[in-house]
Formats: C-alpha cells, structure tokens, sequence
C-alpha cells in the first residue's frame, strides 16, 4: 500500500501514514507542489517551522521503465520566496519507490540545536543524532554513511551551505558510485533542509526495479516500446550518450546565444576547450568516462566521470555547470570548471546559482573576469561561512544588491542559466513566467529554438516564442510527475508515439484510463497550482519579467534585444 | 569565394587531421550551396543535421556567400 512518511523535526518523530485518494495518482513534481501547496502557508518564511520539505519519486520510478528514476524536492524556495521543485538523477527516487514511500513530508522546527540523520529500511524508520556529521561536505557525508550503512544506500544530504541556511543551498544524493554529486540544486531547498535539522536522509532498499505494477506483462510491453523509442531518436540514443549535455557548449556558442562575461557576449572565443568535446577527450585520457548512467536503467547515459588534476573525480560535469563557470565568467580552463563544480558539490551549493553569483562578483570588480583561481578561492569562502563566502551563498540577486550591481542575469531571484534569452527568446518566456525562477528545464524551447527538434521556432525573432514556451511548459510539468529524465522529451516531441505509450505505462502500472489529453490537462493543473501558490505568496505580473538590461542591451553577434511584451509574456497561462 | 567551416561532435572524423571547432578554409565556386560545400569536403549529408551559418540556422540548399562562417553538426541535445 502506496504511503507517505511524515517527519516532524519538532517532536523528532516519524511515522507512516495513508495516501488519500487526492494524491494516489499523482507522483513527482505533481505530488510535491499539491502537497506544498495544501500544507504551506504561501506567506510562510521558508525557514521556518510551517515551510515543509517534500521528497517524492516520480509516478514511473522504481519501475523498468527506461530512464525514470528522477526524484522531485519540494518546498517553499528561499531563493525565490514562490513555490519551488527542484529535481535530482541519483539512486534515491528508485529505493523510495521499491519501498513504497509516495512521499516523505519534512515539517516542523527543533527547538534546540543539533543535526539529525533519518535512516529508512524495510524495516522501517529511525532517527539518529548527526552531530558527528554535521559541518562535513557531502562527499564525506556519503562515504561514511555508505560505510555505515552498506555501500547500496542512497544518501540524501546537505553540505555546510544547507546547514548555514545559504539561500542557493541545494539538496544533494548519489549516483551508484557514490558521488554526491545529483543536486535538487536550484531554489535553496538545502537550507530548507538545514532549517529542519535534518543533514541526511539515508534510503536502504534492496530493490531497484521492483515498485508496484498492476499489470506486468501489459507494462513490460510498453517500457520495452518506450526504450526503443528513446534509442531510435538521435539525440536521446546518439548524442547524448556519446559527449553527455556538454555536447551543446558549441552548438549554442555557434548559434551566438552562449552567455558570457556575465550575459555580454552571445559568443566566447575559447568555449570549446570547455566543450563537451573536450571534456570526453580529457576525461578518457585520464581514465575517466564519456559517458555514465546517474541511475540504474538508464539508456541514455548522459553523464560523465572527469578525473581531475588532484585525484579526486568530479562526476558529471553538465553543460549548464561547464557554461556558469567557463564562458560566463570568461574562464577556458576545464580543471578549473571541474574544480568549481566539485567545491559546490561538496560545500552543498547550486552550480547555476554560484555561477550567476560569480559573474555578478566579477562584474562588481570584486575579482576579475576569466581569473580561475580568483574563482576558486572566492567560492572556498562559501564553507568557511565567511561574509564574502555567505554573499556568493545568496545567489545572483542578493550579491547584486550587496555590490551595487544592476547588470542581474536573474527572474523571480533565481539565476538565469546557459542561453540567452535575447537570441533564444523561447527560452527568454520561460525564464520569465516559469513558478520557478529562471529555470531552463521548466520550458526548455532551446529544443526548437536550436536544436530543431519539435519543430522549428527561429531563435531570434518574438514570432512564436509564447506558444512554444507555454507547450513546453505544460509537457513539462507532466514528465516531472512521472519520474522520467527531461531528456525523453527529445523524443517524445519527435515521435507521435511517444507520450501514448508514456500514457500505457501509467495505465498499466496504476490500473487508471489515462488519455493524452489527461496528459495535458495534468501538466496545466501542476502549472495552475504553483501559480496560485505564488499569486498567494505575494507575486505579481511584474515578476513574470527579465531583468531591464536585456531589453536595453544588444547581444552579439545577433544584436538582438529580448523584444517580447509585457502583454505577450501575460499570455503565457491563458489556459 | 572562400568561407570558413567548422565540424563538431563527432564529424571531425571526416576530415583528417582536424579536430572538431578548428576552422577550415574551404574555396567553394560562387553560388554554391551547403551540399556543394559537402560534397567537396567528404562529409556525408545523412550525418549533418544542423547547419548554422553565422550563427543562423540554414538548409542544404542555402546559397554561401563569402566570408561566412559555417558549422555543422550531427542530431545534439542535452541541458
């Protein structure tokens, strides 16, 4: 029987209880921004006691059905102040789902001082002091808890940016080797987490593949069509698996929409020795890998294993993490990226957020544009809880503020991520109307804006934009329910069988009558409950908006300027 | 007239000794088109599927002018 667990950090007490037939068909994001918002005050700080956190596999999850095993974090975002899910690859959202856990609800505050580890077995649920853990990064977190507890577990934690309640704290968990490095990262969710006491959560499930199925041979059937569908698609079946998301640092340099120098230039002359490319001629040489699944059944593989100077492995390192810290900060060295991206890891920080921050310090003059160890001693800062290490954990906006600075690559306080939006302007309407702040995945046009894949939308003219970004939003609020990777939807927009046999699989596994169009309508709903939970929240039209400079500044090479309305931009859920 | 061509992803194989982003200067007869340009420097047009011409997304029957920079790439994506 399908169950949420129900933490309450202010009595350090667990329990099991009933899913209500309310949330019985809902999974992922769907679960936790109902949950969110039928159980947040709107109006609540974030960190305090009536904010929750809310961890939820996807609907698809635990299942063999390929590429499904995305955990969503939920909560209200002390970043952004609206409704927040953040979502994670790793090993976590599998084991939840074998042990039948829809959801595990964090609520409350403790009074007094201390951290605290939740362990969850098919036997149950324990909670344990972390005082032992707590001030340790992730990397240590892990690799003592899978000593502790079995080198299988899956290890949900917080570095010390979570713990110091640093509002661009991501949530971390494992990959199978034990990297904590599959980051919920976007929104502050890990100071949420750091709010609730709570350092880890340890998951111990022996099973991957084996969550509840009503009808096995019917649900064998469409997963085994829904694999091929993803391995016949070049980009999930051939791109991706040969270079990993990095692939797209030189596409989006050539398309002159790769931000750099803080959001100056459409171009950066030395991106490709950050390119994916490079990262797989790099990381084979040294013995890494090219290619890597962040979850068991995966078969689009889009990770990768880059073995750095200092021995240690930082492992993946993404396209948007490989542009935050090379191009948009004018660095070309890819074991200084690696560096960056591992020190986030580790310390427990968004590699997006720290990224924007970075370039809103360089553009401050606090340290200089393309000075690499400038960067890594600047973000060393973050775990010594320093004033300097605090402002690069307040994200873009915050450091903005602090240093004077206007030229703010962010909406709604969250950064703005790896295209820009005056020569991707799909993307520019997503990152302008998304619940979630700016937020590439939550519509990510680049797929016809760039990549002509579902069409073709030209990346540089407003025509068509509003309807693309609003498509893609509500398709992608319904992958998120499902615990499928983003990345199937390469497929799916390409493929007209795609999403029915998306469709069969729900059916088949929950016994329900799904049509496409239920499909739609789910992703519509998400979007209308997140939305109400930000109007309550306080937000207004005027935070459906980029930031001034982009429609004042032209962007080369293009010379472009963001040039949709304000009235167009209002358009965007007229559903 | 002479453009200036760059391979990504994979499609440097077809051109020996040049690893991918490196930009090769390619003569092309005026009014060439990318399948021209294609033929000549032996890359199979089944293994391109993006074409962005200074920066803007064109077919294989485009018209090259000079100076323009080309870049072609196989089926990408990520994010």
């Amino acid at each position: 029987m399908a169950k949420f667990l129900r933490v309450d950090m202010s009595a350090k007490q667990a329990k099991f209880e009933e899913v209500s037939d309310k949330y019985l068909t809902l999974g992922g994001r769907a679960l936790t921004s109902q949950l969110v918002a039928d159980e947040v005050p709107a109006v609540c700080d974030p960190l305090g006691p009536f904010n929750k956190l809310v961890i939820a596999p996807g609907l698809l999850s635990g299942t063999n059905a390929p590429s499904s095993g995305r955990l969503s974090v939920g909560g209200k975002s002390p970043l952004t102040g609206g409704i927040k899910e953040a979502n994670a690859g790793g090993i976590t959202s599998q084991k939840l789902a074998n042990l039948d856990i829809k959801a595990v609800i964090i609520e409350g505050k403790p009074a007094d001082k201390g951290f605290f580890l939740l362990k969850i077995t098919p036997d149950g649920v324990e909670m344990l002091s972390a005082d032992d853990l707590a001030g340790k990064g992730t990397y240590e977190v892990t690799a003592i808890c899978r000593e502790r507890y079995g080198d299988k577990v899956a290890v949900i934690t917080i570095g010390p940016a979570g713990e110091m309640l640093m509002p661009s704290a991501g949530v971390s968990n494992n990959d199978s080797d034990g990297n904590s490095s599959r980051y919920a990262g976007r929104g502050g969710l890990g100071a949420v987490m750091g709010s609730k006491g709570l350092k880890a959560i340890v998951v111990d499930c022996p099973k991957t593949f084996d969550a509840p199925v009503k009808d096995p041979e019917r649900f064998k059937a469409a997963a085994k069509k829904f694999a091929k569908i993803l391995l016949d698609h070049p980009v999930c079946g051939q791109g991706l698996p040969s270079y990993g998301t990095n692939v797209l640092m030189n596409i989006i340099n050539e398309a002159g929409t790769l931000p750099t120098r803080n959001f100056k230039f459409g171009r950066f002359d030395k991106a490709g020795e950050v390119s994916g490319e490079k990262l797989a001629e790099v990381a084979t040489a040294r013995g890494g890998k090219a290619t890597h699944a962040c979850h068991p059944g995966c078969v689009m593989r889009c990770s990768n294993v880059y073995p750095m100077p200092d021995g240690k492995v930082c492992a993946p390192i993404e396209y948007e993490t490989a542009w935050c810290f090379g191009p948009n900060l004018e660095i070309s060295d890819l074991d200084v990226v690696a560096k960056l991206n591992y020190i986030c890891n580790d310390v427990g920080l968004d590699t997006i957020e720290a990224g924007c921050t970075l370039g809103v310090l360089m553009e401050a003059g606090v340290i200089p544009f393309g000075d690499g160890q400038a960067a890594i001693a600047a973000l060393e800062e973050v775990a010594k809880g320093t004033p300097l290490g605090r402002i690069i954990g307040s994200g873009a906006t915050n450091a903005g503020k602090v240093y004077g600075v206007t030229r703010v690559p962010a909406v709604k306080g969250q950064g703005i991520p790896a295209y820009d939006p005056r020569s991707c302007k799909g993307n520019g309407v997503t990152y302008a109307t998304t619940p979630m702040g700016a937020d590439h995945t939550a519509g990510y046009a680049v797929t016809a804006n760039i990549l002509k894949v579902g069409g073709f939308v030209d990346p540089t003219n407003k025509d068509g934009q509003v309807e693309l970004s609003r498509n893609l939003q509500v398709a992608t609020a319904a992958i998120d329910a499902t615990g499928l990777c983003l990345f199937v939807a390469f497929a799916v927009l390409d493929n007209p069988e795609g999403l029915p046999t998306i469709v069969e699989m729900l059916n088949a596994q929950y016994g329900t009558e799904l049509t496409v169009d239920d499909v739609a309508a789910l992703g519509q709903n998400i979007l209308k409950v997140e939305r109400r939970f930000n109007l309550d929240a306080g937000f207004t039209k005027a935070d459906d908006r980029l930031p001034e400079f982009f429609s004042t500044e032209e962007l080369p090479p293009h010379n472009t300027k963001f040039d949709i309305s304000d009235n167009d931009l209002d358009e965007v859920f007229n559903f | 007239m002479r453009i200036e061509v760059r391979v990504f992803s994979g499609l440097e194989k077809f051109l020996p000794n040049k690893s991918f982003g490196e930009p090769l200067p390619v003569e092309l007869p005026e009014g060439g088109t990318i399948r021209d340009l294609l033929l000549k420097i032996g890359i199979p047009k089944d293994h391109v599927f993006t074409i962005l011409v200074d920066g803007k997304h064109r077919s294989f029957d485009y018209t090259v002018r000079d100076g323009e920079r080309i870049s072609l790439f196989p089926p990408v994506g990520g994010g």
